[in-house]
């Protein structure tokens, strides 16, 4: 057992042996720096060094003559199962594990192996469930898988030592891990392993006695390990004095796991791997039992483990594991990493079931009982938390997956079915069931094409001919900008206005703006269509429906389309801002407004709210203002179906989805909140919902005939 | 008791200029007290709502962002009805802008007038002062001089995106407003008053007069 003042003394602090990751491990777990002190690995190797000074060069003479040296150890921060939870596969039995290591040329592989450790003439077996193996930072790292982790569920623990042995390397090196006992000579099968620094520990249930000779021990670390081990023998002698007999080797490491670890650490690594699916509670559980046997400080050396050792490595693990799996669910429920299971509880907490310090009087058996129920109940918590969220994205993920074959199977009804045979199937009702759910991406632009139609006959060549009237246009333009540009305002500047608009059309999607992939393109379209019909020229909102055109059809496709979209009646008399046919249109709007929404209708009125204040903007942008794109673009698809009698259906659904909202409002909330209407989950089938449930019937009477009578009414009153 | 008596001023304020001017950015500055290179243009009108706190009253301004394009013109002039004061934006990097200035200035003129037969305050904003200085607005004296011909109450150099100015010409605005309402009722007074109401007016204070 080690003295706990000389620990505490040691020359090396916390601050420079324990790298952060040490510190907050221990951290963790134990608030006294003694305690961090043992708990870290590293920190012993350190120790060791400086420990080395202290011994007087006979003790190491003897310490030399000693016919077996063991190697072991690698104490580091990526300690096995600690650095690596996230790789280490979970075998069958659930007892041993293969941690494969990137950074390694080893793979250690555990369990069932017996070695014989010499050391205080007791057959130590350490039950090494995983052995990870650092990164090969120096040849002399010594991996001794048992140390960690320690836990052997019977008494003879299985160890699994890798030890990859150079003995021109010195483990004094700080930053990589730490591996003592440098000179190994393996007898036994563990030759292919010292040369490549990596060991491969032998298969499962075969016994092995390896024995490692401590005569060629000769590096520093070496010394430094075997004057540590003085030390230690001071306190307990009998752990290293004794020489062993070949076939033994010693198992001399503080960290090293023996019996005692194996016994009081029940739960090791194998318990660990096994509660990362079960959840954790079932390790804490274990924890606990074991927790009694900790309250002895103190270190073995050579067989033994130091008790403390193992809760401190635990602390580590949990830390870790902490970190990698649980803080996500701690700190922010939603950001699950996606890689992992769905259903898999995530649980674990930064909580630890701890005993006190040492310093401190030990929690009564009602007090420990108590936190543990309410830990337990933490921890139930965090897992019915876990899996209700994981439920959730259970369900989207179904749903998402369930809407993808909906679209799928739409999309190959609509390639097969409808569109081969467009003029026959187009009014079919199953054509327009389908279409109403909204056209699949890929049909889109064939159908919407198809749907508008070419009524103005428009030609690629004329396409080209407006093209390029437009980029001569354009030329003159820059040549005698500077010149009479006020004298261009009207038609003439539509030009102008183009490029000015082109820069903030849909600018979150970053494609039409100047250098993006359709800045070009949609240059072309607007400005054809502006030499095509100089009567309508350009007007704001075209560059949006421009767009959208460009994204689903090609270049002249996307032409054809823009100019007979814009010549439908309700269309030509918006983007010419034909005053008496616009308040037409919103006449025949507020008709089937008062009849569907009575009371905002009322509402409205009282406000002084007119319809053109929000549906100027909704028509003109054909609603790919107010709405995300996609809903508009649903919006358009039965647009296209319907016609311009849609347009205004629409409107009235947006009222009816927001009728509530709406009604506690002043008119300038209102204008605004139209204008831009909140982009929510599920808005596209809640939109469409309200649309269904708004007939565009005013008594009798169709779309159609109220407008036309609003019209009759206008010029029998004018 | 007396908070409900403060007074509460709702001025309706135009936001107008050629397009592309920046109309939008400077209500977004100004509102919202944020700048984004790419609001799409506005169709039609877009509103904003800016509440101040003014000598202890509260002094709600309904900004109303008309469309720039011309087109819409006939249009929007409808939306012109009661505002009590206006922006007219140009950009000092394209000088067409400032020359439409006075055919904004003039549409307003023509379609709006205060119940005292004035015209409503109007600020003049040569907005993107932070993107190089049309040669105009560097001479002070003739952008004054400009000013004055045209009727405007002042101008300022802005910049929305730098957030220059915006503040300043904002309470400009609101103060040549309050002003000319103070103006609006006292020439109103000879024509309304009656002996009643003179009482009541005697008692200054709005508490006093709810408590008779």
């Amino acid at each position: 057992m080690w003295p706990e003042p000389l620990l505490q003394s040691s020359p090396v602090t916390a601050e420079d042996d324990n790298g952060p990751t040490d510190r907050l491990s221990a951290g963790l777990k134990a608030p006294c720096p003694g305690m961090k002190l043992r708990s870290s690995p590293r920190s012993v190797h350190r120790r060791r060094g400086a420990a080395a000074r202290f011994v007087s060069a006979e003790r190491r003479r003897q310490e030399l003559r000693r016919e077996e040296t063991f190697i072991f150890y690698v104490s580091d921060r990526k300690c096995a199962c600690c650095g690596r939870w996230g790789e280490m596969e979970r075998t069958d039995d659930g007892s041993s594990a293969t941690v494969r290591n990137p950074a390694s040329s080893a793979d250690v592989i555990t369990g069932g192996q017996q070695v014989t450790c010499s050391g205080e003439g007791e057959d130590i077996t350490c039950a090494h469930h995983c052995n990870p193996e650092g990164p090969i930072r120096s040849c002399s790292d010594v991996t001794e898988t048992g140390d960690h982790h320690g836990a052997g569920l019977n008494i003879t623990d299985d160890v699994t030592s890798t030890s990859h042995t150079d003995r021109t390397s010195s483990c004094s090196d700080s930053k990589a891990s730490r591996t003592e006992g440098s000179k190994v000579n393996p007898r036994h099968e563990l030759d292919g392993l010292c040369g490549d620094g990596a060991m491969a520990s032998d298969s499962g249930s075969q016994d092995r006695d390896v024995t490692f000779d401590l005569s060629e021990v000769g590096s520093d670390d070496e010394e430094a390990f075997v004057r540590e081990e003085l030390r230690a023998g001071q306190s307990t002698p009998p752990t290293t004095a004794t020489p062993r007999s070949s076939n033994t080797f010693e198992c001399g490491r503080r960290q090293s796991a023996p019996s005692k670890l194996g016994q009081d650490d029940g739960g090791g690594l194998g318990s660990e791997l096994q509660s990362r699916r079960p959840g954790i509670v079932e390790y804490f559980s274990s924890r606990k039992q074991r927790s009694v046997s900790h309250c002895v400080p103190g270190w073995k050396l050579f067989g033994k483990v130091p008790p403390r050792q193992s809760p401190s490595k635990q602390a580590r693990i949990i830390q870790q594991e902490f970190e990698a799996r649980s803080s996500p669910t701690h700190h922010a429920m939603g950001q699950q990493s996606r890689r992992k299971v769905e259903f898999e509880p995530l649980s674990t907490t930064a909580l630890i079931l701890e005993d006190r310090p040492p310093n401190l009087p030990a929690k009564s058996a009602d007090e420990a009982q108590r936190h543990r129920q309410q830990y337990e109940q933490m921890v139930a918590g965090a897992k019915r938390r876990e899996l209700k969220e994981a439920q959730r994205r259970q369900q989207q993920r179904e749903e998402r997956f369930r809407q993808e074959e909906v679209i799928a199977n739409a999309t190959l009804v609509w390639n097969q079915n409808i569109l081969p045979h467009w003029d026959s199937m187009k009014s079919s009702r199953r054509a327009r069931d389908l279409w109403w759910g909204g056209l699949p991406p890929s049909v889109r632009g064939r159908v919407w094409s198809l749907a508008i139609g070419n009524e103005l006959n428009v030609t690629a060549e004329l396409y080209e001919i407006f093209l390029s009237r437009a980029r001569e246009k354009r030329r003159e333009l820059s040549e005698t900008e500077s010149v009479d540009a006020a004298s261009l305002s009207d038609r003439e500047s539509s030009l102008e206005l183009i490029t000015r608009d082109i820069s903030r059309t849909f600018p979150s999607l970053c494609v039409f703006q100047k250098g993006g992939p359709y800045h070009d393109l949609l240059q072309s379209i607007l400005g054809a269509y502006a030499c095509h019909r100089p009567d309508v020229g350009y007007v704001q909102g075209m560059s949006s429906i421009a767009a959208v055109l460009i994204l689903n059809m090609d270049e002249i496709e996307a032409f054809v389309s823009f100019s007979n979209l814009m010549n439908r009646p309700c269309q030509l008399a918006f983007y010419r801002v034909d005053h008496q046919l616009m308040f037409k249109y919103f006449g025949a709007f507020q008709v089937f407004l008062e009849e569907t929404l009575p009371r905002l209708f009322l509402y409205f009125q009282s406000l002084g709210l007119t319809p053109d204040l929000y549906l100027m903007d909704w028509i003109l942008s054909l609603y790919t203002k107010p709405l995300p794109l996609d809903v508009a673009c649903r919006v358009w698809d039965v647009f296209f179906r319907d016609g311009e009698e849609f347009l205004f259906r629409t409107a009235l659904g947006i009222l009816r989805l927001y009728q509530d909202v709406l009604l506690h409002m002043d008119l300038i909330s209102i204008a605004q909140f139209l204008s831009h209407l909140p982009d929510e989950e599920l808005l596209s089938d809640r939109l469409f919902t309200c649309i269904s449930a708004t007939p565009m019937l005013s008594g009798n009477r169709k779309w159609s005939q109220v407008l036309s009578s609003c019209r009759d009414s206008e010029r029998s009153g004018s | 008791m007396q908070n409900n008596h403060h007074k509460e001023h709702l001025y309706k304020i135009l936001v107008i200029g050629d397009l592309g001017v920046g109309k939008t950015s400077i209500i977004k500055r100004y509102v919202h007290h944020n700048f984004s290179p790419n609001y799409r243009a506005t169709i039609g009108v877009d509103f904003a709502l800016k509440v101040l706190n003014w000598d202890q009253e509260t002094v709600r301004l309904q900004l109303w962002d008309i469309a720039g394009q011309e087109r819409f013109g006939n249009m929007t002039r409808v939306y012109y009805r009661e505002a009590m004061g206006a922006f007219i934006v140009f950009d000092v990097t394209r000088p067409a802008s400032f020359e439409a200035v006075t055919k904004w200035k003039e549409d307003l003129d023509s379609k709006l007038t205060l119940a005292n037969g004035k015209h409503v305050a109007t600020v003049l904003l040569a907005n993107k002062c932070d993107q190089g200085r049309d040669v105009l607005t560097n001479n002070g004296i003739k952008m004054e001089q400009f000013c004055q011909e045209n009727g405007f109450v002042g101008w300022y150099e802005t910049s929305a995106k730098e957030n220059i100015n915006i503040d300043e010409a904002a309470n400009c605005l609101v103060k040549h407003i309050i002003a000319s309402e103070k103006d609006m009722l006292q020439s109103e007074v000879p024509d309304t008053i009656t002996p009643q109401l003179e009482k009541d007016k005697g008692g200054t204070c709005s508490s006093c007069f709810r408590a008779q």
